[in-house]
């Protein structure tokens, strides 16, 4: 049977291969290439060794984006997880409408960045006008900005999945454990967190990740403004690619170092379930 | 239910709908703005419309006829459909090649596709456009195989991993009823492929009908719609016709409502299977 | 004529290791063959190769004298029957029948009539808008039979077939296949590892183990002549005894001896035996061949044992005694009666017309 599919390569494989070499494998080889040379346009690649990736951990906008970023990540992880595993709980509960609260909830995460972010920007600025100020006016109102926005559209998000988490706990262990007399809090502590450690894995993974990696939001609230205190990573990136001459290698290196640190959270991640797997 | 217990689940509703209100507001805004003139926006969004600044549908007549509205619409239909549809039956073909042939190299190639799912886009932003223009793809047709190469990690992945779960057996008796490799497919394994095809259909969607940054540095003067939303941006302030502009958000907006509503079920599930799986 | 001849067939998977070493078999025109075999000896393999499901390695495989080593599946006038019935799940019970006539492009009356009589033989007629889930186990198991049969084939190849059924409907089945056989007249290659469906429905079994075949007969010549140790244990239920008794010689009569016993043996076996003469060998017995009722004891007793009975299974009409002679595990199938107790002594007399003597070393059997 194998033989026989075999010789089908050109019909089912070979069209997504060629996109697939295009789009990606080649482009990716290419920017591994590039990351250690001096370049305007691809011909004119000259190489220069490590200089760029010295280069690029000497520029301060990109200090600045890689603190900003983590910062932006750890507060929009906690902010996101918290609230979505709150509102899970309260949606687990018998009450009416829960369906609909949860595709309200749910909705934003399906508007794309850029709308997202001119719809934050429009309602933020509406918000600070009042005070004479507007979003890039200082950094905070752009990290707090972001932070606003990032927990609208992830929150419906992650809560869905800790709702598949709760649902999954069968309710004779709740039973159980207040026979034993545990109280509401311990039967949280002990019970329900343990038992949904699976979906907040997960939630922890997506919300670092799309935190990590948010660029079009970044470019529709602030732009990176002001000047470039509000720039994440991926923005910063872009800025020396298509903003600054001479500076494309120096941006392929970034580009390298940025995706070295999304593969060690994607492995971290990897390895943390894989371990888990082992013990149950 | 005890009587406390009632008045907490009361308590929980009425604290559940004043939220529910608070996550429409924003839409609801950008929807009130744009029957506004485009002076009475910035500065006062919360304000609702008054006889002075009510101005009907010109805001949405601005922007079908100056700022190629509906041009930015189709396009980004025509693209969004199109590579959908392309990844949906190029990935279900791709993944069944190589869950069933093993050899060394179909197992290179869906290691690949899998590391191909972790690199950010960053990564090949600058390499990838460059081959595009190259290879002459800089077009809404050549997009498309673009964007099949770069759906195609979680495409194959989750189509993979469903067909693994898919016995054997159902295969051998349409060979044995006389399928070819291609009538087996066909009409046997895509049938049965359907329920994780359409997850794989919706994850593209969402991701194809809202990216901005590939169509922006890939497609040039055709401009998709969050292109076309940035670019107004992207001009001088003052110059701006934020009655135009809401008009715009609102177009983005409606599509991918609609969408939610008419597949609610299938949106959620395939949400939440992409989340597991990915 | 749909002969099926394998000739010094070979399988190995990776290339190194011989699942099938080496088979020579001949199955007969509408005959009904049954492979059995504990899992892993290789019958579903030589199974899936007449379907062409997996390549010969080496050797020839002919079907109605074609060589079809490198036959497509479809051009080879088969069907198959298999284990999880493989429907298609998307297709109603109608669409899984008419399939394969369709892709052979018949025409539609045509089709629609061999569907209709065939689920009228099958008698699922009232499910043919249904689809495979809204089926029970054993309506799907008919239609996985009806979707081969309107194919009207020659062999018919069935992959245990029955072993996702209740025993009640597996009885049923049985009757049925059988049934079904002899109005088909077609070749039937059946893969089981339940002997009882072996027994029951085969023209002729053929006993693998190790992807050799040890034994090809009808069920009855199996039974009652074993070609070794294997083939005698994997053939009845409870299993065969198997005791290390050793042959000795006195006033020109062989004896087994073992424990404090001294079986007298029959004097046609006195030929075979010449040569194990003090030898240690391995006796079989039957567990129906041991006997508690009076009628069966030699007059002079040296036909009789005592068993320590260890577990008493009352199974109905018969009892089954557990217990051990010499560290030999040893079971009995005797008739009910009220005084046979548990732990302790129970007198069984050996039918020494049914002793098999099998040799140590070779496991073969010497004389039977």
């Amino acid at each position: 049977m194998q033989k026989n599919i075999r010789k089908y390569f050109p019909v089912f494989a070979l069209p997504t291969l060629i996109a697939f070499v295009v789009a990606f494998l080649y482009p990716f080889a290419m920017g591994i290439y590039l990351s250690f040379t001096k370049f305007t346009t691809v011909e004119n690649a000259k190489f220069v060794g490590f200089d760029n990736y010295i280069q690029a951990f000497s520029d301060k906008d990109f200090l600045n984006a890689l603190w900003f970023t983590t910062k932006f990540t750890v507060v929009s992880v906690l902010t996101i997880n918290i609230f979505a595993f709150f509102l899970a709980m309260l949606l687990t509960k018998a009450i009416k409408g829960t369906n609909l609260f949860r595709s309200i909830f749910f909705m934003p995460n399906l508007i794309g960045g850029i709308v997202l972010g001119y719809i934050w920007n429009l309602l933020i600025n509406g918000v600070l006008n009042k005070y004479g100020v507007d979003i890039t006016f200082a950094a905070k109102y752009g990290f707090w900005g972001l932070v606003i926005l990032m927990n609208w559209q992830m929150i419906g998000y992650m809560m869905i999945i800790y709702i598949a988490g709760l649902q999954n706990i069968p309710t004779d262990l709740n039973e159980a454990a207040s026979i034993d007399g545990a109280n509401n809090f311990q039967i949280l502590r002990h019970i329900t967190i343990p038992m949904v450690m699976p979906s907040i894995t997960i939630c922890m993974f997506l919300t670092i990740t799309n935190s990590f990696k948010l660029f079009d939001q970044n470019l529709a609230l602030t732009k990176g403004a002001p000047g470039k205190q509000t720039a994440m990573v991926a923005l910063d990136i872009y800025n020396n690619f298509y903003g600054r001459i001479g500076w494309q290698g120096i941006g392929q290196a970034k580009a390298v170092v940025f995706f070295i640190i999304v593969a060690v959270i994607a492995f971290v991640q990897l390895w943390g379930t894989r371990r888990k797997e082992v013990e149950h | 239910m005890t009587a406390r217990k009632k008045i907490v689940n009361s308590f929980i509703f009425l604290f559940l709908s004043a939220l529910a209100i608070a996550f429409l507001v924003p839409i609801f805004v950008v929807f009130l703005n744009s029957f506004k003139t485009k002076f009475s926006i910035v500065g006062s969004p919360f304000e609702l419309p008054t006889q002075e600044t009510f101005v009907g549908l010109e805001n949405y007549i601005y922007g079908i006829k100056t700022a190629g509205l509906l041009k930015a619409f189709g396009l980004s239909l025509f693209i969004t459909v199109s590579s959908v549809v392309v990844i949906v039956v190029c990935c279900s073909m791709t993944a069944w090649y190589v869950t069933r042939v093993k050899t060394k190299g179909t197992r290179i190639l869906y290691t690949l596709f899998i590391f191909s799912m972790i690199v950010p886009f960053q990564m090949v932003m600058y390499t990838m456009t460059y081959t595009v223009f190259q290879l002459h793809l800089n077009n809404p047709v050549g997009i498309i195989l673009v964007y099949l190469g770069f759906g195609s990690g979680l495409s194959v992945f989750m189509l993979s991993g469903f067909i693994k779960s898919v016995p054997i057996e159902v295969e051998e008796a349409a060979m044995i009823d006389g399928c070819s490799p291609l009538q087996s497919f066909f009409l046997v394994v895509f049938p049965i492929l359907k329920p994780t095809a359409i997850t794989v259909a919706i994850l593209n969607t969402m991701w194809i009908w809202n990216d901005f940054l590939l169509p922006y540095l890939v497609l040039g003067a055709d401009k998709t719609m969050p292109v076309a939303i940035q670019l107004t941006m992207q001009g001088a302030y003052g110059s701006i016709n934020w009655g135009g502009f809401m008009a715009m958000l609102v177009i983005a907006i409606i599509p991918i409502v609609v969408f939610y509503i008419t597949c609610q079920k299938h949106i959620i599930k395939g949400v939440v299977a992409g989340a597991v799986k990915g | 004529m749909a002969t099926i001849t394998f000739k010094n067939v070979v399988k190995s998977y990776d290339g190194v290791n011989n699942v099938i070493p080496g088979l020579d078999l001949e199955i007969k025109d509408r005959e009904f063959i049954i492979l059995v075999g504990p899992s892993g000896c290789g019958k579903s393999t030589i199974l899936r190769m007449i379907a062409g499901l997996e390549e010969v390695t080496s050797g020839d495989l002919f079907i109605a004298d074609k060589r079809v080593n490198d036959v497509a599946p479809k051009d080879r006038d088969i069907a198959m029957v298999f284990q999880s019935y493989a429907l298609y799940p998307h297709m109603t019970v109608y669409k899984n029948m008419a399939f394969g006539l369709s892709l052979r492009k018949m025409p539609k009356e045509d089709i629609d009539r061999k569907v209709t009589q065939v689920a009228k033989i099958l008698d699922i007629e009232k499910y043919l808008k249904r689809k495979p889930k809204a089926l029970s186990g054993g309506q799907r198991q008919r239609v996985a039979l009806g979707r081969a049969m309107v194919r009207e084939p020659s062999v018919f190849l069935l992959d245990e077939p029955l072993s996702n059924l209740d025993a009640k409907l597996r009885t049923e089945m049985r009757s049925q296949i059988t049934q079904l056989h002899n109005d088909l007249q077609a070749t039937f290659i059946y893969v089981t590892h339940d002997q009882t469906e072996a027994m029951t429905m085969a023209d002729r079994i053929v006993v693998l183990k190790d992807g050799i075949v040890n034994q090809i007969d009808t069920p009855q010549n199996l039974y009652n002549h074993p070609c070794n140790m294997f083939v005698a244990g994997f053939i009845g239920s409870p299993q065969m005894n198997f005791i290390n008794a050793k042959i000795i010689a006195a006033d020109g009569k062989l004896y087994a001896s073992f424990s404090d016993y001294k079986i007298p043996l029959l004097e046609r076996m006195c030929d075979p035996l010449k040569e194990y003469i003090d030898k240690d060998v391995v006796i079989g017995i039957r567990p129906e061949n041991f006997h508690s009722e009076k009628f069966y004891f030699k007059e002079d007793e040296s036909n009789k044992i005592e068993l320590f009975t260890n577990i008493v299974e009352m199974m109905g009409s018969e009892l089954n005694l557990y217990g051990e002679i010499d560290g030999n595990k040893i079971v009995a199938k005797v008739p009910s009666n009220p005084n046979i107790k548990l732990n302790s002594n129970v007198s069984l007399a050996i039918n020494t017309e049914k002793i098999h003597i099998f040799d140590k070393d070779t496991q073969n059997v010497i004389c039977d």
